[in-house]
């Protein structure tokens, strides 16, 4: 910017202090990183961790290489250092927003709408873990995405990467008539609690934690999760007490488990405290170094979930406390949604009849809530995507009719609580103007897809091309009329990784390949039988592979035989339990057939992508993101701000200069004390005499020529602290603390070599 | 947004867009541009851009539509608002800017639309309509959308529509709410073919 020129707002001048300050400063903080590596000041791994940890994730292309149907071609970015191992920087990528549980306020959807039209595609891509996801975003968009959202309650930090995911939770909850309670207070109290807590900071792999009200019911998805809630009371001297069910160890992935009970009750009390032990344990004995068993599945697997059981309490049990377990407790009764309207019955239409559409949307979209007089609707949005200008409306629509209270779903919808019955007919002319009114939610016409081709790394077949064909024919075959049908899931993954759910759905697919002469044809896994109740209660049976082209003649066959051949409140899950793979197999058999290239290329391109089919854009997924050692972290963080310091200086601003050096080498300090003391604290004073026990008074931190020099140099900074400004001295403490950073470096290289050898 | 904002050159912002109408009667499904714009990847046909991939939203109604991913812009076949038309989306690179940038980005729209009219997978069903166009700015800092902006930018719009068009624009107006991206409604007072169009732009700038 030179002299004449006027400098413009930016985001962070514009939202000023409605950014809240913590929020404010992590995203300072990565775009200091950001720029760091950009000068290739900060390894790539290291940096990739860091941007997946902030839910800034790839995309499918990012290395560079892109098959265009003849041949792979390079494509030209400019030079830049990688944002990742093998990964572009100028490459789009998705970032992950996370939504606790999915609830979502009207201001923040405002936001989502402009996001997605300002940095993303025009559209918000709603996840199977209550996420939005925005795609095709350009790194040096992400600070002031996260600014935006941060002024608005929401945070992509740890969206992706090794530590706790978004908590999901039933989008029933509070207005559910199953439910034992309303468990909204508590999912927002363990996701504010595990938000960048140390101690989920160390996971080989992330972790997935779900609320369910009830055990009866899908919502919740609990035996499906790493850890899983469910709401229970007990009676305690006649008083009803309130706890939960508490399981881990779910996952869906290549090789589905259900979730183990660890406990089947535990108190209210108890429920932060001891998901902060099972985080330690699984931080401990985690698998670190394959990455393909490194999910708490393998780890309760691996121990019987009796010893991993026993692990966990006598965790519970060391864990100094924290009044952040119990301080949410006395608010949870006043966590209430206000309707704005007073509820009231759904009135005979006043000429006559309702109209078909407003019935068939009536009998699948509407639920009547626990409260009298109030429903909630499902909005049924096609493979989870919503434009902006729908956010938009749906915002004012549900300022008009609900409030705050739109919360997404597991099944990629969004679903308005609190509508006074009464208002039914209006609300459904409303969402119909805004092509948001389509009947069949949660049924067969209502499919899931994972993003699979479209944009996913790791996709190796086209569910979103599938399940948008799905979609149609299903539609054209009225399939959701036949009573038998009407409810049955569809659910699609571009692999096995499972992100569509395919286990735990009626029909479910993932995406494989297979090899017809010298060609690759996309075919999916058929897995039938999923149940999707009962939290996700069992998986389905693989059947075969079945080319993607065949898929929608395998839904016909599937669906017609069980209209015809079912027994009377049969389900589905029964009907295949009955029928056998043998015999599944045997009727789909002739469906496993791929016709010659030259008789039909049709087979050979997949679903919504006529390119010629391939994996050579197959690439290096991110979902296990990168294994970086808890301490290369704090090393990190204390470049970052030694680099900040040395801005400061730069500045003229020698006392800030002088104070974000000595803050620099407690950081490095305590990454080191950290390695053997996970309890150390932010307390100056408490870092400083750990550091001097364990590696100063132990000399392991002395340099081989230079001796106790560069630890004296955070001991004086320490003892005279940051006043006076000085040049000359904000200076030397600059340079000090740069200095006392790489002995920091060295010692963990000595450290870990020690370890390696040991 | 502070008054600040109308202090910026809201055109130098790479975010401009321009969208052209299909006329009235053409016949389309946006579903069928999907394998047209993977060819025209293939085939490097979009000048001057870096396309990466095509994202297909036929199953949204009034959605993007098909859209060609560019490294520093999107190509959107789309149907916002219930209009179908060709929207150019500059992203990231500023390319220019003022007047030099409007014409930038209207040369940019007007080549993909002369393509599509001759896309022989087509068949000619696409005719675009040039005398009434939407021009943007998705940037909510430099052009908020507000009639202070429309006047901030008017003089180089005007002049940018000038050289576009050979002749004045008839009528520009705000064409977005407050919520919404920066949007202007232009009337060019002038209809010519999108070739005719192309034409007469690179005559003027050459």
């Amino acid at each position: 910017m030179t002299g004449g020129e006027m400098k413009g707002p930016t985001w962070a001048s514009e939202l000023g202090e409605s950014i809240p300050e913590v929020l404010g400063r992590e995203i300072d903080i990565f775009e200091t990183q950001m720029e760091l590596r950009r000068r290739g000041e900060v390894d790539e791994k290291l940096f990739a961790e860091t941007r997946l940890r902030r839910g800034v994730y790839g995309q499918r292309y990012d290395n560079g290489h892109r098959y265009d149907g003849e041949r792979n071609r390079q494509l030209a970015y400019r030079e830049h250092p990688t944002k990742g191992v093998d990964t572009v920087w100028d490459a789009p990528g998705m970032v992950r927003i996370k939504v606790p549980y999915g609830a979502m306020t009207r201001e923040q959807m405002d936001v989502l709408a402009a996001l997605a039209e300002d940095y993303a595609d025009g559209i918000s891509h709603v996840t199977t873990r209550q996420d939005i996801q925005l795609h095709f975003v350009h790194i040096e968009d992400t600070p002031d995405l996260m600014r935006r959202l941060a002024a608005v309650g929401f945070t992509t930090r740890e969206a992706c990467g090794n530590s706790v995911r978004n908590i999901t939770a039933c989008p029933l909850a509070g207005v559910c008539k199953t439910e034992a309670f309303d468990v909204s207070p508590y999912a927002e109290a363990a996701y504010r609690f595990l938000l960048g807590h140390p101690d989920v900071q160390d996971f080989g792999r992330k972790f997935k934690p779900a609320f369910s009200g009830c055990a009866h019911e899908a919502c919740g998805l609990v035996n499906m999760h790493d850890g899983g809630w469910i709401a229970k009371t007990r009676m305690e001297n006649g008083k009803v007490r309130r706890g939960f069910a508490f399981y881990v160890g779910g996952g869906l992935g290549a090789i589905p488990h259900p979730a183990q009970l660890v406990d089947e009750f535990v108190t209210e009390e108890e429920m932060l405290p001891l998901m902060q032990a099972v985080s330690r344990v699984f931080a401990r004995l985690g698998e670190k170094d394959n990455r393909g068993r490194a999910r708490i599945k393998f780890l309760v697997a691996k121990l019987g979930i009796e010893e991993f059981r026993r692990l966990v309490f006598e965790e519970r049990a060391k864990l100094p406390h924290d009044p952040r377990w119990t301080s949410y407790i006395p608010t949870v009764a006043d966590f209430k949604e206000t309707p704005v309207k007073s509820g009231a019955p759904l009135a005979p239409a006043t000429n006559g009849e309702h109209s078909a559409a407003f019935r068939a949307w009536y009998k699948t979209n509407v639920l009547p809530q626990r409260q009298a007089g109030y429903a909630v609707v499902t909005i049924k949005l096609p493979l989870g995507d919503i434009t902006s200008d729908q956010m938009r409306s749906l915002a004012d629509i549900a300022g008009e009719y609900t409030g705050d209270t739109v919360r997404l779903t597991v099944e990629q919808n969004m679903v308005m609580r609190w509508v006074r019955e009464a208002d039914l007919p209006r609300l459904h002319g409303a969402l119909e103007a805004i092509d948001l009114a389509e009947a069949g939610a949660e049924g067969i016409s209502d499919l899931t897809s994972c993003p699979g081709t479209d944009t996913c790394k790791l996709g190796i077949a086209s569910s979103r091309g599938l399940t948008g064909e799905l979609r149609k024919q299903v539609m054209e075959l009225d399939l959701a009329s036949e009573p038998a049908l009407e409810g049955l899931r569809i659910k699609s993954s571009g692999c096995f990784n499972s992100c569509g759910q395919h286990h735990i759905a009626d029909l479910g697919f993932y995406g494989i390949s297979r090899k017809k002469g010298n060609r690759l044809v996309p075919h999916f896994q058929v897995v039938l039988g999923g149940k999707w109740l009962e939290n996700g209660g069992s998986f389905g049976l693989a059947t075969l592979a079945i080319p993607s082209k065949n898929i929608p003649e395998v839904v016909r066959r599937v669906t017609s035989r069980f209209v015809k051949e079912r027994s009377a409140d049969e389900s589905f899950t029964d009907f295949i339990d009955r029928l056998g793979k043998a015999e599944v197999k045997g009727f789909l058999q002739d469906l496993t057939e791929v016709p010659p290239f030259e008789q039909d290329p049709s087979f050979y391109s997949d679903w919504g992508d006529p390119r010629v089919y391939t994996m050579d854009d197959y690439g290096e997924g991110e979902c296990a993101g990168e294994i970086v050692p808890l301490v290369e972290f704090g090393l990190q963080a204390s470049e970052r701000e030694v680099f900040e310091a040395q801005l400061f200086f730069d500045a003229d601003d020698y006392n800030q200069a002088k104070d974000m050096a000595y803050r620099a080498m407690l950081t490095a300090a305590k990454a080191l004390v950290k390695t053997e003391f996970l309890d150390i604290t932010d307390d100056a004073d408490h870092i400083v005499r750990e550091f001097r026990a364990r590696f100063h008074d132990t000399k392991r931190f002395h340099d081989k020529f230079a001796g106790a020099k560069f630890a004296n140099y955070l001991f004086v900074a320490h003892e005279v602290g940051g006043n006076g400004g000085r040049q000359d001295q904000a200076k030397q403490r600059v340079q000090e603390a740069q200095l006392f950073i790489e002995a920091a470096y060295a010692c963990y290289e000595r450290m870990s070599t020690k370890e390696a050898t040991a | 947004m502070t008054a600040q904002a109308s202090r910026v050159d809201a055109l130098s912002s790479p975010e401009l867009s321009v969208k052209l109408f299909l006329k009235d009667g053409s016949k389309i499904d946006v579903e069928e541009l999907v394998p047209v714009f993977h060819r025209w990847i293939r085939e490097d046909l979009l000048e001057d851009e870096l396309p990466i991939d095509v994202a297909g939203y036929a199953h949204v109604p009034k959605g993007p539509g098909t859209v060609i991913i560019c490294d520093h812009a999107h190509y959107y076949l789309d149907e916002r608002a219930g209009r179908y038309g060709l929207r150019y989306r500059g992203r990231r690179v500023a390319r220019g800017s003022g007047e030099e940038a409007v014409v930038r980005a209207f040369r940019s729209v007007l080549r993909a639309a002369s393509l599509l009219e001759k896309e022989p997978e087509l068949g000619g069903r696409y005719k675009f309509e040039t005398g009434r166009v939407e021009f943007g700015i998705t940037d909510r800092i430099a052009a908020p959308s507000r009639q202070e902006t429309l006047a901030a930018v008017r003089p180089a719009l005007e002049a940018a529509l000038k050289t576009v068009y050979g002749k004045p624009a008839k009528s520009l107006a705000l064409a977005s709410g407050a919520r919404e991206p920066f949007l202007v409604a232009i009337e060019a007072g002038t209809a010519p073919s999108v070739d005719a169009l192309l034409e007469q732009l690179t005559a003027a700038v050459r």
